[in-house]
């Protein structure tokens, strides 16, 4: 990283963190001055404390959520962008399937939970199959607007040249797709999180392996406001950073030729 | 379709998932108005925690045989769904709820100020369901044979995983309905003696119940609670509430089917006959030797007791506190 990149990157980090700070200030003073009980809001220091004292505790938890997250993903982008390439290839194709992929985005994941206990075994794989059916729609509905949406003019001269319809897939239609398929992997980065952290109190593993989602449905149970949010902000800071690893890929795929990816 | 729509798109699917996540509270809106107040009757508001089921029975009955008006009250039964009702107690969102006494211990623990004044099941349904097939006699079997267990991590799943520290079931969340159970046989399930047997065995399957109670954790469970300030403040108003609740339980006990067609139009998921096998079936459970020589709904010093040392021993409270801050009983509300 040179000087000028370094200093981009310290001037887009702290206007967050600026604003986490004085969020967690401005808490800190209302709770203590309002006596809220620490069962509805817990202070953010007792937050902050309890991220520090049990750290093994929540961190050996945001591993199994991360892993969880992480193949569920992985499953998003890889069958989103399959499916999208599949819907692209005819108007019939896209016709005929294009309302199903709708199911995706409206399926309530706790009346399918059962089914994926019963299909994978529960823990990491019904999880990720939640986080997956959660968060593939975005996928395959960006990427295929990106697909049939490509320039006319440039399909036509892509003919002209004789391209058949696999050449002009791989070498305009896909290529100028990236923008929406990057934008849908930006929704999925936040979903699957938020999928995974619903689907572990649902199918996921108690114990050792258990995840943030039953962390903090147990701690909520028992009045763990404090250990709850401490669960909240690491999963949160697991939606971060899989949307930071999103933009950084976008970037570095995007940036040569499509210039909001340079912003 | 642009960044912006795809962010609001993001944003109510969210919401969706969210909603989804909360669907299993079965959260429902107020029931019919009462019966049997009149105009000059307190008015109060009594929150459950789960949709109307035999295990409310009471609570119904006590409305439509008209005890809450007889005592002067003019109480609004509303289901609402699983979760902590003692904070809306706390909050004095609502003046009655129900919940567990473990969970009154919890609330406590954390500054709020709940007390206990009814307790419908003197002998907790929370119990593991397993298959009969497998052959097990005790709940200790549950644990030491390899397998599923479905279950929340409850104080009484806290109380048997320190008992079986290296158990050979494996632990997961607890699924909605019985489905799992239904289709894999070495899957153990948690459950209430009091609904998932009776679906199951409805359903086909060949449930046997080790009951949580056996292995020596047994809170009171469905137990009414109300804000100490109520208590302090007004007496009167809480002797009136046990009185009503022990006669509406002595009517449901004895004649189920009024209360249960009420609650039936409420809450069509269980059927006619449902409600009257899980009325039989909880029946032992709420009137026990212990009421039968006290009072309905009764609670003992000697069991909150031990209750409260059971939870600081799995670590779910850090100290036990004096169990009369806990209950309160119509001797010491002096009547």
């Amino acid at each position: 990283m040179n000087g000028a990149s370094a200093r981009r990157f310290v001037a887009s980090i702290w206007p967050p963190v600026l604003v986490l700070v004085a969020g967690m200030l401005l808490l800190e003073l209302y709770v203590r001055w309002a006596n809220t009980p620490i069962y509805l809001v817990p202070r953010p220091s007792k937050v902050v404390s309890t991220l520090v004292l049990e750290r093994g505790y929540l961190l050996a938890a945001l591993w199994s959520t991360t892993k969880a997250a992480v193949v569920g993903f992985a499953s998003s982008a890889v069958f989103g962008v399959a499916i999208a390439l599949v819907l692209a290839s005819s108007v019939w194709v896209r016709r005929a399937f294009s309302p199903y992929t709708v199911l995706f985005q409206t399926v309530p994941i706790i009346a399918i939970a059962p089914m994926l206990s019963i299909w994978f075994a529960p823990g990491l794989k019904a999880v990720a199959a939640c986080a997956f059916i959660v968060s593939v729609f975005p996928v395959i509905a960006n990427t295929l607007a990106g697909l049939i949406s490509t320039d006319l003019a440039l399909v036509d001269l892509f003919r002209l040249y004789g391209a058949g319809s696999w050449a002009t897939m791989r070498k305009l239609r896909f290529p100028s797709s990236l923008p929406s398929l990057f934008t849908g992997l930006r929704v999925a980065a936040g979903l699957t999180v938020i999928g995974t952290v619903v689907a572990e109190f649902l199918v996921g593993e108690l114990g050792e392996a258990q995840g943030l989602g039953v962390v903090i449905v147990s701690a909520s149970h028992n009045g763990h406001s404090d250990r709850v949010f401490a669960a909240v902000l690491l999963a949160s800071a697991l939606g971060l950073a899989m949307l930071g690893i999103v933009n950084l890929v976008g970037r570095l795929v995007l940036a040569n030729w499509y210039a909001p990816a340079r912003d | 379709m642009t960044d912006q729509t795809w962010t609001r798109y993001g944003i109510s699917v969210l919401l969706a998932i969210q909603l989804a996540s909360v669907g299993c509270k079965k959260d429902k809106a107020a029931d019919a108005p009462p019966t049997g107040g009149s105009s000059s009757a307190k008015q109060l508001s009594l929150t459950l925690d789960w949709v109307p089921e035999p295990e409310f029975g009471g609570f119904y009955a006590a409305r439509e045989s008209g005890a809450f008006g007889t005592h002067g009250l003019d109480v609004t039964i509303k289901p609402r769904g699983q979760g902590e009702t003692w904070k809306l107690v706390a909050q004095g969102v609502t003046d009655f709820a129900t919940t567990s006494s473990d969970q009154v211990l919890v609330a406590r623990e954390q500054g709020a100020d709940v007390v206990a004044i009814f307790a419908v099941y003197q002998t907790s349904p929370q119990g593991i369901m397993v298959h009969k097939a497998r052959g097990f006699t005790r709940i200790d079997d549950v644990f030491t044979n390899p397998g599923t267990l479905e279950a929340e991590d409850a104080s009484w799943l806290k109380f048997l995983r320190a008992r079986f520290p290296s158990a050979a079931v494996q632990l997961t969340s607890n699924s909605p309905g019985i489905a799992t159970f239904l289709a894999k046989s070495d899957l153990s399930k948690q459950c209430f003696i009091t609904s998932e047997p009776v679906q199951a065995l409805a359903a086909g399957s060949d449930p046997q119940t080790f009951l949580i109670a056996d292995a020596g954790f047994n809170p009171y469970t469905t137990v009414v609670i109300a804000r100490g300030e109520m208590v302090r403040k007004d007496p009167e108003t809480i002797k009136n509430m046990i009185l009503s609740l022990r006669e509406g339980w002595r009517s449901y006990l004895d004649d189920p089917p009024v209360a249960n067609a009420v609650m039936g139009k409420l809450n069509r998921e269980m059927d006619a006959s449902t409600f009257a096998e899980v009325a039989r079936v909880q029946h032992d459970l709420i009137e026990t030797a212990d009421t039968r020589k006290t009072a309905l709904g009764e609670m003992t010093t000697e069991r909150w007791q031990t209750l409260a040392k059971q939870l600081v021993d799995v670590g779910v409270i850090t100290k036990a506190p004096p169990p009369t801050e806990c209950f309160v009983s119509l001797d010491r509300l002096g009547h």
